[in-house]
Parts: structure tokens; C-alpha cells; sequence
């Protein structure tokens, strides 16, 4: 469309003393591609530098062993001489995605919840300040949570809702047990807790977005039939919004996959795989906060930019998978 | 009874449905009473945590003084969101500008995925790479931080611009170009005039997510006790480093002063957040 427009001034020029100002029009355009490039350049700048500086671990462990092993040992020196090193991904991949799952666990229900409220229910005078309020959690930065974590979330956490786990189904189901003479400083759980209550303000925000784009027709439609409000939601709101839920959901799984500083300060940063979520453990982010200061040699920068490349592709990943899904959804919109 | 009477009488399963109706909206409104409770929760803590050491000489001194502050943590943050903000925002805004005035639809559609992707970007990646690619060259740096503070914040600013770059109504450009004004005045002085407060409400955005980041900054400018004052060659301290760093301390007031600057920070963050979303929740609401 603007090209159209802009063939039609330079195609006009009527008044010559226009003629100087629009000639500048080619340059303008010039820069601001520029910029957008630039914006493009950097990411794949960042990919290359990932990817060549994971090159020195390549050349000593394959990709497959650094995903699978669970063994991380940054050099020992072995009777013959020889050094052991061995890297694996595989426990911090494991505590990524179980702090990301349990946060999803909590984050989900409630905040599609809310977000159903906040549409459907909640009195305009209600919704404005309840959804700012929301959206405002977003703003507060990720250290200050892990501070509040680390004075008062987690102590509550831990004589609360995972004693109230571990001294019930934890009898039975022992990775959900916790060592009762004495609970760990922290754990797996509560990071995953925090990072619950860090993603909810996304959830809630996107998924308002998706079904608020539900026509209203539909639910008056189905209540014109007889149905209760939350049939109408059950049967036809959250179906027709489904995809877009969903996408709010991954969204904000890709937030809690990435999250460092909150969850280096809560999960207690301990190696391998641990027995119960009630034990420290450690996600891919806070390994590298915590190591890349003491990285020596090539090799072991090499292991920790792995690390960072194995998030990286994941959070792309997420992003591919939201951006085709929504647009099936946009396209869903359109026909209904 | 009639057959009025019975219609209108609701029957043992109306009442059962009308029954779950009324539960689950009471279920949904826990859910939203819920949502907003961590707010409240963590601002209430933190000021309770913070208030006995908030004084005028713990803003206004340094790590190293009698009494110990943190002003060259708060110059710090400024100084590096700052320079970040005075990198990020004019590219940032002109490829905004780019991607929703002039990008053919296919780059168009590349353009909002790398800003999908870069959004996307885990802050500790960001750090990662601006260590490996800054740090070798300035060291532990105020440079390398902001370096890495642009990575993070470039995307926000892009993303705002296009959207409300694309609100502006097509009638108001045509105008503009109808009466022989060229494109660039046209794009700068109206489209973008037009959009500027969704723009600027990028760029505070931005400043906001810059002022809060941390584990890029630990691995970039590392933090100091030293004040530097628009020195970026050296290390820099920042308010998230302090807290970061003082959150585990031994000594009663270091664990203070972690509440207080998390305090400062907290209050710095929600006060930009308040100042543009008011509007823009309002209006998207209405």
C-alpha cells in the first residue's frame, strides 16, 4: 500500500520545489531497512557465535552424549595420567524442564482461570484494575522475586505445601518425599513455584487477549438455548479460544525454560539428578550463571555455550511452534 | 400442578446445573483473587524488609563509606539502561518503522519472527554471547553490559513500534501524501507523530526490562565498591547485582541492604510500569 503511495507523489510532481524533499524519500527508506537488517544480523551473529564456540566440546564428546549422560566432571586426573572430562546435560535439562513443567502446572489453571474471570464475569470496574494489576507483577524484576524467595516464599513453601505433599502421597511416591530430619535449604519444587507465579501475569494476559476475541454471539447463542454461563464457557469459549490458549500456555513455558537469576537463587545449584523434587537441583540457566565465572580453557567455556545453545534452539523452538499455531488460529477467527 | 407451573419450576437437574454454574464462577474468581495475590504478597514483604534501611546516606553513599550505600550501584544501572536505550531505541524504532510502513509483506512477516525469536531470547544467552564477544575485547566492562542490555531490549522497542506504527489509520497517511508531502515527512511527522505515545511506551518498556536485568550483567560488567561516573571501560555495579550478590550474606546489613535496593529497584520498575500502561490498559479496555 505505501508503495503505491509513494509512486503516486514522485509520479505527481506537480510542484517543483516539492521535488528536492521527496527526492530524500529513497534514503530514508535506505536507513530504515538498514536498522531493521541490523536487527536480523544480530541474530544470526549470535547464532554463528554460539554455535563456533560450542565447537572445542564437539570435538571431544558427541552432541548425543552431552544430551543423554548426566555426568558433568570439568577434569579430574586419573592414576595413568590422563584427564577425565565428561560433560552431560542431561540432570540440568532434567531440572529445566521439571521446574518449567510444575511451573506450567500452576501457572496454567489458575491464570487461564483468572483470565476467564476477568472476561466473562468480573464488573468493568473490577477487570480494568484487576488486569492492571496482573500485567504489573510482569514489571517486577526477576531478582527481586528471587530475593523475596529466597526471605520468605520458600520457607513458606516448604512448611506448607511440600510438607503437607511429602507427608502424605510422599510416603508413598518417594521423588516426592522429602529427608524429615531435615528439609533441604532448597529445592527443585519451590523454583518451579516461583517461576508459577512469574509466568501467570503472560497467561493471564495473553489468554484475556484470545478469548475476548471469542464473538460474543456465540455465547448468546448458547445461553439463548438454555445453557448456564459456564456451559457456554466449557462448551464453546474455551474450545474456540483453544489454540490461542494453548499458545499463551507456551509462551510462557519459553519464559520459564530461559529464567536465571530467581531460579539460580532458590533451587540450591547441586549436581545430578536428585532423588525427590524436594532436593536442590539445577536448570541449564543457573548452571551457567553459576560456572561461567570459573570457566577455564575452551573446553569448558565450550560445555557452558552449549549449555546456551541447547537453550537457545529451544526457546526458537517454542517461538516457531507459538507463531504457527496462532496464525492457524487468526485463521480460524477469520471464518467464524 | 399446571403445565405453566412446571415449566417454570426448575427441576432437580436445573437445579444441579444452576448449582456447578454458580461453583464455577466462584471458582473463577478465586482464580483471579489469586493471580494478583503475589503482588501484593511481595511488595508488602519487601517493604517491610526494606523500611528500617532505607535512609538518605544508603542512597547517597558508596559500598566502601562509613556508612555503606549504594549510589554507585544506582548510577551504574542508569548509566548502562541508558547508554542500551540510546542504542536501542533509534534502531529499534526505525526498523519498527521499516517493518510496518515499507517491508514488503513477505520481509515484513520475517521481520515480526525475529522479533518473535529475540524476544524470545533467554537473558542469560544474551549474556553468554556478550561475554564471549565483548569481554575478550573491553574486559568486564560498563560497555559489555550495555552491549548486553541492548541485546535484550532492542526487540521490545521494535515490536512496540511496529504495532502501533500499524493502528495509525491508512486515512491520515493519505491525507499527508495528498497534499505533496513526501514520504519521509510524512512517515516522521504524522504516521510517527500519530503513534508516538504507543513508541514511547516501547521505549519506557524497555528502560523497565534493562533496569531489572541480572544474570547478563554478572557476566558483563561484573559489578564493583567502586563508583564510576560514565566511566564504561572499567567494571560497573548495578542495583540487581547488589541484590543478587547481597541476598545470601552473612551479616545482618548486607541481607538489609539487599531488601532496600531490591526496594528501590522494585519501586523504580512499577512506577514506569504505572506511569504508561495506565493508558494503554485503559484504552485497550474502552
Amino acid at each position: 500500500m505505501a508503495k503505491a503511495e509513494e509512486g503516486a507523489i514522485s509520479g505527481a510532481q506537480l510542484d517543483l520545489s516539492r521535488q528536492r524533499n521527496a527526492s530524500a524519500d529513497p534514503l530514508f527508506r535506505r536507513i530504515l531497512a538498514v536498522a531493521a537488517g541490523a536487527a536480523g544480523v544480530l541474530l544470526l551473529v549470535v547464532t554463528g557465535y554460539l554455535v563456533a564456540y560450542s565447537m572445542p566440546l564437539w570435538a571431544i564428546q558427541s552432541p548425543l552424549s552431552f544430551l543423554t549422560s548426566p555426568n558433568w566432571i570439568t577434569g579430574i586426573q586419573k592414576a595413568d595420567g590422563s584427564v577425565l572430562e565428561v560433560y552431560g546435560a542431561a540432570s540440568v535439562i532434567f531440572g529445566t524442564a521439571v521446574t518449567s513443567l510444575i511451573a506450567v502446572l500452576f501457572a496454567a489453571p489458575i491464570g487461564i482461570f483468572a483470565a476467564v474471570y476477568l472476561v466473562e464475569f468480573a464488573p468493568r470496574r473490577l477487570a480494568v484494575p484487576l488486569s492492571f494489576l496482573v500485567e504489573l507483577i510482569a514489571a517486577i524484576p526477576s531478582v527481586v522475586f528471587g530475593l523475596w524467595a529466597v526471605g520468605d516464599l520458600s520457607v513458606r513453601l516448604r512448611d506448607s505445601i511440600e510438607w503437607w505433599i511429602a507427608s502424605s502421597i510422599g510416603r508413598i511416591v518417594p521423588w516426592l518425599s522429602e529427608d524429615p530430619t531435615s528439609p533441604a535449604a532448597d529445592s527443585i519444587f519451590r523454583a518451579g513455584f516461583l517461576l508459577g507465579i512469574m509466568i501467570l501475569p503472560m497467561i493471564v494476559a495473553v489468554s484475556r487477549e484470545f478469548l475476548r476475541s471469542v464473538p460474543i454471539s456465540l455465547r448468546e447463542g448458547y445461553i439463548g438455548m438454555g445453557a448456564t454461563r459456564w456451559e457456554a464457557i466449557r462448551d464453546v469459549v474455551l474450545p474456540t479460544a483453544r489454540v490461542g490458549l494453548i499458545g499463551a500456555v507456551l509462551l510462557a513455558l519459553g519464559r520459564a525454560l530461559g529464567e536465571t537469576i530467581a531460579v539460580t537463587m532458590v533451587i540450591g545449584n547441586a549436581e545430578g539428578i536428585p532423588s525427590s523434587l524436594f532436593l536442590p537441583g539445577q536448570t541449564l540457566a543457573s548452571k551457567i550463571a553459576n560456572n561461567i565465572g570459573e570457566a577455564s580453557g575452551p573446553i569448558q567455556l565450550a560445555s557452558l555455550v552449549s549449555l546456551a545453545l541447547a537453550l537457545f534452539l529451544l526457546s526458537l523452538a517454542i517461538s516457531l511452534v507459538v507463531r504457527l499455531s496462532l496464525r492457524r488460529f487468526s485463521r480460524i477467527k477469520a471464518v467464524s | 400442578m399446571s403445565v405453566r407451573e412446571a415449566l417454570l419450576k426448575p427441576g432437580v437437574f436445573d437445579r444441579r446445573r444452576a448449582r456447578t454454574d454458580n461453583l464455577m464462577v466462584r471458582i473463577f474468581q478465586i482464580a483471579a483473587f489469586l493471580a494478583v495475590l503475589p503482588l501484593f504478597a511481595l511488595v508488602f514483604y519487601v517493604t517491610i524488609r526494606a523500611v528500617p534501611w532505607l535512609s538518605p546516606s544508603f542512597l547517597l553513599n558508596n559500598p566502601l563509606d562509613k556508612e555503606p550505600g549504594i549510589l554507585n550501584a544506582i548510577v551504574g544501572s542508569l548509566q548502562m539502561t541508558g547508554l542500551a536505550i540510546l542504542i536501542t531505541a533509534p534502531i529499534g524504532i526505525a526498523a519498527g518503522i521499516y517493518l510496518s510502513e515499507f517491508a514488503p509483506k513477505r520481509v515484513a512477516l520475517v521481520g515480526e519472527f525475529v522479533i518473535d525469536i529475540m524476544l524470545g531470547i533467554p537473558s542469560i544467552v544474551a549474556g553468554i554471547f556478550t561475554f564471549l564477544v565483548l569481554v575478550p575485547v573491553f574486559g568486564f566492562s560498563g560497555w559489555a553490559g550495555s552491549a548486553a542490555l541492548s541485546v535484550l531490549t532492542l526487540p521490545i522497542v521494535m515490536r512496540t513500534t511496529h504495532e502501533v506504527m500499524s493502528l495509525v489509520p491508512p486515512s491520515i497517511r493519505e491525507a499527508s501524501l495528498a497534499l505533496g508531502i513526501p514520504v519521509w515527512r510524512t512517515t516522521l511527522l504524522v504516521t510517527a507523530r500519530t503513534a508516538l505515545p504507543g513508541i514511547l511506551t516501547g521505549v519506557v518498556l524497555a528502560i523497565s526490562r534493562g533496569l531489572g536485568e541480572t544474570a547478563p550483567l554478572l557476566m558483563t560488567a561484573h559489578g564493583t565498591n567502586a563508583e564510576n561516573f560514565l566511566d564504561f571501560s572499567t567494571t560497573m555495579n548495578a542495583m540487581p547485582i547488589v541484590i543478587y550478590q547481597y541476598a545470601n550474606a552473612a551479616d545482618e546489613r548486607s541481607i538489609g541492604q539487599a531488601w532496600a535496593t531490591a526496594f528501590v529497584l522494585m519501586a523504580l520498575a512499577l512506577l514506569l510500569n504505572v506511569i504508561v500502561r495506565r493508558r494503554t490498559v485503559n484504552s485497550r479496555v474502552a
